[in-house]
Formats: structure tokens, C-alpha cells, sequence
């Protein structure tokens, strides 16, 4: 088997004396989901920060097709093609969803000076890909913010795929979402995960991940707690894990006494 | 245990996101589109979500007040007086501040802007006195002076990004530094804090008409212009009727060609109508004529319709409440009262009544305001009657119609032969017809239900080209004089190539905003510019470029003001940049950037001219209009935000 498509190997983060993360270690090839999970601190967002090139480890290194990388900037992270949705979606809400898909990449018509968007093209082409994640826009014109949590996490992963990414980091995308939503969220992973993309999935949520993902990672208080491909870890066990075992043993019995 | 909790939480959901998988055509509800999002819009509400809506009605508001409380507002004069205010130095500098706020920013320097850069034109090829001036050409000017301009812009933008700090504080900073360089350098190099004219420069006469050219309207004698005036108005009228038609109606799948020789001959005739009362004063007193355009209007609309739209089946019964029916009551009955106030009271009088209206005033405010609240009230009536049938449809539009007709005849009998009246009683008659001819057609054709953005799309394009149509027609009557009105001595007056450079400096901005990257990346770091940061806006860039385009807009200005005034005071334009930002905020745009428009800061500056104008016109204090501008600020903030929260409400 060739080298995964992105490896991370023993990355450690310290912001000063805090230890954020330590000797994490994990990889995700194209055509999977490596799902990340964590509680609230469990660095999470600094192991995202890490990959989107926010901030560099102060250990460890990170190899994408086998050749050791390091993202200075976001822009590197960028052009490496490693796309980051973030919770807060990276969308303005209120201009249109193919303005949205299109923001900061728009295709024009004629020369400098005088150069303008070519709309049709640039609103066939929105739809087309966001047709190709299983979502249906009737009306592109419409407002982004109009659209539900799960749709417009579509459009940020249909664009992320459409400009060439080829991992993508999903910050929490069902944290904010209710059940049905999430389940459409899921669906959009999955539908990235077949064209071939490598997907890392951040979630808490542990009935979430274990549908969509191939490989888990544990986080917890920066800790990796294991790294597990999907047929060695049965669901309830990743929730038992997640939950930290005992603990929510001890929470259930508490919980159902009252 | 601890399975159960789980399955509580997330049981369902991974049941339903595993049983849907893979993805394939057939997706869940809500990835489908056939949901809530697509519920259709009708052309109205579609039209309300624009940002600049409220300003439009604004603007008609306050031009028709002062158009009613005093003699001289609507003349082509008093026009020019407002419009060249617009143009020569609120207009440009209101849409420059407008797109800067899109942008999320603000510019407290540009009105010392606009002062600094006539300044420094007229500095440079001044050549007077000792130290007076640099007495270089004007074409060495111009460029120098964009040079400057475009650095503080520049400057503004860089600090702004490079500190972090609010725009706010960056440019009031520069606004003192402008002013006290301004007054500084005046001092030391002019010897007094005025700058003398430009008219020395060796090349001032090539660069005049550019920047300063002017339109005598008392030279320029057109004797058709009325002809225009009347019936490319009408011509817009019409377009704008069969605009909303296709905007409304639901298209026949094959039209009808019947419909379309119906439509023809209506046109024809219309046409007819229109040539018949040129030929006569050209006024609309002719009854003839009017019935014959009426005739033409109603078998014209009928026939396109006819033509391109399904027809109705079902038209039901009349189903009017007791509701619905006092209303009718009521509003018929202000009107009356209305009309009989404006006709019992002496419209000549100047007498003061209780400082500062005048008894013309009182007249106009009150007959006015009753003869709307009765329209209105009639307005609410069709309003209710078109979620009910056909047939109510038609009487509640028929009886609005009524209402207009009556307003229309108060109009008339209360002219005094003025001749702008009568072209408004025209206009009345024209809005009670079309509003009878369109209770007709909504009677009988099947309503829109669903988008389709071919008809949307005629629509909007019909709608333009009317609106250009009825704003060119004016032109001509604004432009030209007839040798009638001549031998009556109308006074004088003049315009200047001012109004171009507003208008094409406001199509510009216009256009970037709707249609160029720029444009959208404007709004996208007024909305969010984190979120535009990430997917890779530059977005330092294009704040300080949007900084640049407002100090361009300053130079443009200041230049115009160079060539306009012969002398020019270094506090110039000092404490403007508030009446620009006023304009933007009632033009549309959101203080907090991401949201607003350029045309609308246009129409805003229109807003804020008009006072200036109207308030002398109608004889009043000029120093009134500081009291207006608030009064309107804070009107039009209150119904802007009510108007986009209805908006946004119309569109989940």
C-alpha cells in the first residue's frame, strides 16, 4: 500500500507551558473519513489549527503522499490542497449562494480593466457541483443566509472540492445542527468521501462519526487515546471511549436514580 | 447503560443517515429543493427586498412635499437647483462613501477631502501674487492633484488595516491633519484663507467644458420637446405596465396570436390618442383625446395579455365584507374633504399662519394628507380583495381607480392653468386608468405562482428601459424650452456637465458592485471578512482600494468645485463627510457594512438635496433644513431596517 494521502506522526503543540496536544498520531487516505473525536479542550481546534497551517507543531512532523511537509501560513496549507470548512462556514451571509461558492476565485469575461463575471457560467457551474453533492438549489440567487445549517455546509464542501482540495478538514459540522440535518451533513461526507477526497471529520459526537468514518481517533486533554481503523472498534465502544467509560457509567446510574 | 443513553441521543439519526446511503439521486427532503426556499415571491415583495426601495419612496415623498408647499420646487429651475447640488458635490461623494460602507468601513476625511484637492488644483496653476502659486498647467494639476488624492486614500486604507484600529479613528485623523494643512498652508502661502480662480492656467480653456461646461436652457428652444416630453413617459409608462405583466402573470405555453393584433391595434390607437392632443395644447385637456388613449390603454394591456398569458377560469362572485365596504366609505370621504379644503382656501396667500408654515402650507399638508390617507385606504381595500376572487379583485381596483379620478379632478379645478399641475392632473388620470386597466387584467389572467427566470428576466429588462424612457422625456422638458414659455419669460436657467460626471460616476460604481469581482468582494469583507480572508479575498487589498475610490471621488469633486466657484474657502467641504454618510444610511446601506447600494446612496444624496432647495422655494428659513436631514435620518433608518427585516422574513 502507497504512502496515505496525509500522515501525521507524534505532533506535539505547547502555547507556552500549556501542553495542548501530545504525540498525536494519525493518517487519512483519499477516499476515507479519519474521524477526529474529543470532548470541549481535548485539542481539537489546535490539531486543526496544525493541519490548516494556523499554527506549526512544536513537534512531530506531517507528511502528505509520503513527502514531510510544513504549512508556514494557511495559504500553504491552502495551495497543498488541504481545504478547512470551519464551524462558522467561511460564508457571508448575505450575498447569494454562487457568489458564496465563487467568493475570492470568480470567473470573469473580457480584458483588464474592464473584466466582469461571467454570472452565467459562474452560476451553471455552482449548481452543477452542488447538484454533484446530492444538493439541489433551484434558485443559486438566493441568500446563504437563508439556507439551513446542513446546505450550507454542502456548498462549503462542494467548494472546497470543486477548487481542487484534496483533504478536507470538517470543523464540527453537526455540532450546531439538529438530527435531521446532521443526517444530510453525513450524506454530504459521504458523497465527498466517493469522489475521492480525503475527509477529516471533527465531531464530538460519536453516532455521527462511526456511520461516515473509516479510521477514529481519540482526543482526550490532548491526548491521543488510540487510533483504530473502523473494524477493530465496534460503536459501542468508541461511544465508551468517547464518554470516557466509567465516567458515564457512573453518570447513567446517577442520571436514572433521580 | 451506557448504550441506551447513546441511542437516545443519536439513535434515529444514524439509522436515517445509514439508510439513505450511498448518495444518489434520490436525496432526503431537505436536500431536495422542493421545500419552503422556493415559495413564490410576488413581484412586489421581490422588489421590496432591494436595499434602495425605501429610499425611492422616500425621495417621492419629499419631492412632493415640496412641490406642494411651494410654487418654484417643481420648475425646470428649482429642479436644476437640487440636481446640480446632487451632482456637483453631494451625489459623487455620497455613492463613493456608499460603496466604502458596503465594504464595512467609514471615511470621516473625505468632505476635507473634497476643500484639499479644489485647493491644491487651483494652487498649482495659480501664479498670482508673491508665493501665490505654482502656476503650472491645468492638465499638470489634474494629475498631480489625483496623485495626492489617491495617496491619502491609500494612506487611510493601510492604516486602517496595518493598526487594526477602527476607520472611524484613522480617518478622523486624517481629517484634522487635512484641515490643518489646509489652513496652514493657506496662510503661509496665500496670505489670506482663500485661494483665487483657476482661469489663469494656460490650458483652463481646453479643460472648462470637461469640468464646468454648461447648458443654458433659455438658449437651447426645441419646439417637439413637449411631444417628447409627453409621450416618452407615456411610451415608459406603458413598458413599465407590461413589465409587471410578465412579472405577474403566468406565460401561455403557445401565445396567442389574436391577442397580439388585439395588443397592436390598442397601441395604435394609444398612439392616435397621443397624437391627437399634441395636436391640441398638449396639456390633457383635451377629453377626446383622453378617452381615445383610455380606449387605446385598455385594449392594448387586454391584448398583451391576451397575447402572452394564460387566461383565467374561475372568477368567482363578488365577496365584499362590511369591512372592506366602510373602508371604501371612509376613503372615498376624505378625498372629498381633502379636495373641498384645498378649494376653500385661497392658494395664492402668503400670510404666515403659525411660524414657519404659511397658510399655502397648512392647505398643502392638510388636503394632501387627507386625499392619501383616503387613497390609501382605498389601497388597502384591493390589497385585501386580491387574496379573495377575480371578480372582487376587479371592483376594489375599479373603486381605487374611482379614488385617483376624483383626486385627479381636485388637481385639475385647483391648477390655476399652472402648467405643471395639469401635466400632474395627466399623470393622475394616466395612474386611474392604468390602475382600472390593471384591476381588468387581474380579473381575467391566471396569477404567477412559480419562478420562471425567463419572464423575471423580460421583466426586469422592460422595466429599465421604462424607467429610462420616463426619465429621458423629462430631460427634455428640463433641457428645452418652447418659444410659448419663452414669450411668457420663464426665468432662466442653467445646468452644467456636472450631472454627467455624477451620472457616469454613479453607473460605474453600479455596475462594479453588481458585476465585477471587485464588486463582490466588496460586500463579502463588509459581511464577513474573516469568512472572505479564508477563502482567499484579499481582503486588505481591496479595503484599501475601496479607501482609494472614495479619495478619487473627493479629487473628482474638489475638482469640480475648482472650476465651479471663483473662490475658494479652506474650511471647504469641512463637515460634509457626515451629510455623505447620512446619504449612504438613507440610501440603504448597513452602517455595519455588507448591505446596501450605490444607487441607493445616489437617491439619498437626492434626499438630502431637495431641502436645500425646497425650503428657500417655499420661503422658509434655510437654516431649517439642519432639522429636516435629522428628522429624515432618522425615518429612514427606522423604516429601512423595517423594511429589510420584512424582506428577510419574506424570503425563509
Amino acid at each position: 500500500m502507497s504512502a496515505p494521502l496525509l500522515e501525521l506522526e507524534d505532533i506535539s503543540k505547547y502555547y507556552g507551558n500549556i501542553i495542548a496536544l501530545t504525540d498525536v498520531t494519525t493518517s487519512v487516505n483519499a477516499g476515507e473519513v479519519t474521524c477526529v473525536l474529543g470532548d470541549n479542550g481535548a485539542g481539537k481546534s489546535t490539531f486543526i489549527k496544525i493541519l490548516s497551517g494556523v499554527h506549526q507543531p512544536t513537534d512531530g512532523t506531517v507528511r502528505m503522499n509520503g513527502d514531510e511537509v510544513t504549512f508556514a501560513h494557511p495559504r500553504q496549507s491552502l495551495d497543498a490542497g488541504i481545504a478547512t470548512v470551519y464551524q462558522d462556514l467561511a460564508m457571508v451571509p448575505l450575498m447569494s449562494v454562487w457568489r458564496n461558492f465563487w467568493m475570492g476565485a470568480e470567473p470573469t469575461k473580457g480584458r483588464w480593466p474592464i473584466q466582469w463575471i461571467d454570472t452565467k457560467k459562474a452560476k451553471a457551474i455552482a449548481k452543477d457541483e452542488l447538484s454533484k453533492m446530492g444538493i439541489d438549489i433551484r434558485d443559486t440567487e438566493q441568500p446563504v443566509g437563508t439556507l439551513s445549517g446542513g446546505e450550507r455546509q454542502s456548498v462549503a464542501i462542494a467548494r472546497a472540492a470543486y477548487f481542487g482540495a484534496k483533504v478536507l478538514i470538517l470543523d464540527e459540522p453537526t455540532s450546531a445542527l439538529g438530527v435531521k440535518q446532521s443526517g444530510v451533513v453525513l450524506k454530504y461526507i459521504k458523497a465527498a468521501r466517493d469522489r475521492g477526497l480525503g475527509v477529516i471529520f471533527i465531531t464530538h459526537n460519536p453516532h455521527h462519526a462511526y456511520p461516515v468514518g473509516d479510521r477514529f481517533m481519540i482526543l482526550n486533554r490532548g491526548r491521543s487515546m488510540g487510533n483504530f481503523a473502523k473494524d477493530e472498534l465496534s460503536r459501542d465502544e468508541l461511544v465508551r471511549m468517547m464518554a470516557g467509560g466509567a465516567e458515564l457509567d457512573q453518570l447513567t446510574h446517577e442520571l436514572e436514580d433521580d | 447503560m451506557s448504550h441506551d443513553v447513546g441511542l437516545m441521543y443519536g439513535g434515529n439519526l444514524v439509522t436515517d443517515a445509514a439508510a439513505s446511503l450511498p448518495v444518489d439521486g434520490t436525496t432526503g427532503s431537505a436536500a431536495n429543493g422542493d421545500d419552503e426556499r422556493l415559495a413564490y415571491r410576488s413581484i412586489f415583495q421581490r422588489l421590496f427586498i432591494r436595499p434602495e426601495v425605501g429610499a425611492v419612496i422616500g425621495a417621492i415623498g419629499v419631492w412632493t412635499f415640496f412641490w406642494a408647499v411651494s410654487g418654484t420646487f417643481g420648475t425646470a429651475g428649482g429642479s436644476w437647483g437640487w440636481i446640480d447640488i446632487v451632482a456637483s458635490s453631494l451625489g459623487i461623494m455620497a455613492v463613493a462613501v456608499s460603496v466604502l460602507m458596503i465594504g464595512g468601513e467609514f471615511d470621516l476625511s473625505s468632505g476635507a477631502m473634497t476643500g484639499a484637492m479644489a485647493m491644491l488644483t487651483v494652487f498649482i496653476v495659480k501664479e498670482t501674487g508673491e508665493l501665490g502659486g505654482l502656476g503650472l498647467p491645468m492638465s499638470v494639476s489634474l494629475l498631480l492633484g489625483l496623485a495626492v488624492a489617491l495617496g491619502i486614500g491609500w494612506l487611510n486604507g493601510t492604516m486602517v488595516e496595518r493598526t487594526g484600529q477602527p476607520s472611524f479613528i484613522i480617518t478622523l485623523a486624517t481629517f484634522f491633519s487635512l484641515k490643518g494643512l489646509k489652513l496652514g498652508l493657506a496662510n503661509r502661502f496665500v496670505g489670506q484663507i482663500q485661494v483665487a480662480s483657476t482661469e489663469e492656467a494656460s490650458d483652463y480653456d481646453f479643460w472648462r467644458p470637461i469640468f464646468a461646461g454648461e447648458w443654458e436652457r433659455n438658449t437651447h428652444q426645441f419646439e417637439a420637446r413637449d411631444f417628447f416630453y409627453t409621450s416618452l413617459p407615456l411610451l415608459g409608462f406603458t413598458i413599465l405596465v407590461l413589465a409587471v405583466a410578465e412579472l405577474w402573470f403566468n406565460r401561455r405555453s403557445t401565445p396567442n396570436p389574436a391577442g397580439m393584433i388585439q395588443f397592436l391595434v390598442g397601441l395604435a390607437v394609444g398612439v392616435a390618442g397621443v397624437g391627437l392632443m399634441h395636436g391640441t395644447d398638449g396639456t390633457g385637456g383635451n377629453v377626446l383625446s383622453a378617452a381615445v388613449i383610455a380606449v387605446g390603454v385598455l385594449v392594448g394591456l387586454h391584448g398583451y395579455c391576451q397575447w402572452r398569458f394564460e387566461p383565467l377560469t374561475d372568477r368567482g362572485t363578488l365577496q365584499l365584507d362590511s369591512t372592506c365596504r366602510n373602508r371604501l366609505l371612509i376613503g372615498f370621504g376624505l378625498i372629498v374633504v381633502g379636495g373641498g379644503i384645498a378649494m376653500a382656501i385661497d392658494s395664492s396667500s402668503d400670510a404666515q399662519f403659525v411660524f414657519p408654515f404659511t397658510v399655502q402650507g397648512i392647505r398643502a399638508i392638510v388636503s394632501v394628507g387627507l386625499m392619501v390617507a383616503g387613497l390609501g385606504l382605498l389601497a388597502t381595500v384591493s390589497q385585501a380583495a386580491l387574496s379573495i376572487n377575480a371578480a372582487t379583485k376587479f371592483v376594489a381596483t375599479a373603486a381605487l381607480a374611482a379614488g385617483v379620478l376624483l383626486v385627479a379632478a381636485v388637481v385639475f379645478l385647483d391648477s390655476e392653468s399652472a402648467k405643471f399641475r395639469a401635466s400632474l392632473f395627466t399623470i393622475l388620470l394616466a395612474v386611474a386608468l392604468i390602475v382600472f386597466a390593471w384591476g381588468l387584467v387581474v380579473s381575467r389572467f391566471e396569477e404567477r405562482r412559480f419562478v420562471d427566470r425567463d419572464a423575471d428576466r423580460s421583466g426586469y429588462i422592460m422595466m429599465i428601459i421604462g424607467l429610462l424612457s420616463i426619465l429621458v422625456g423629462i430631460a427634455f422638458r428640463l433641457l428645452f424650452v418652447t418659444e410659448a414659455e419663452l414669450l411668457a419669460g420663464v426665468p432662466p436657467t442653467k445646468t452644467s456637465v456636472r450631472v454627467l460626471w455624477f451620472l457616469a460616476f454613479t453607473s460605474v460604481m453600479v455596475w462594479m458592485l453588481a458585476r465585477t469581482k471587485f464588486g463582490g468582494w466588496t460586500f463579502a469583507v463588509g459581511g464577513n471578512k474573516e469568512a472572505a480572508r479564508q477563502v482567499g479575498v484579499p481582503a486588505a487589498r481591496t479595503k484599501t482600494q475601496l479607501f482609494m475610490i472614495v479619495s478619487f471621488a473627493a479629487w473628482l469633486v474638489g475638482v469640480l468645485v475648482a472650476f465651479r466657484i471663483n473662490s475658494i474657502q479652506a474650511n471647504t467641504g469641512d463637515g460634509k463627510e457626515f451629510e455623505y454618510i447620512i446619504a449612504a444610511v438613507v440610501g440603504g446601506c448597513l452602517l455595519t457594512g455588507g448591505y446596501g447600494s450605490a444607487a441607493g446612496g445616489a437617491i439619498g444624496a437626492m434626499i438630502m438635496a431637495m431641502p436645500l432647495i425646497g425650503i428657500s422655494a417655499a420661503r422658509w428659513n434655510t437654516d431649517w433644513r439642519f432639522l429636516f436631514l435629522g428628522v429624515i435620518l432618522l425615518v429612514a433608518v427606522v423604516s429601512n431596517r423595517y423594511l429589510r427585516l420584512k424582506a428577510e422574513a419574506l424570503r425563509r
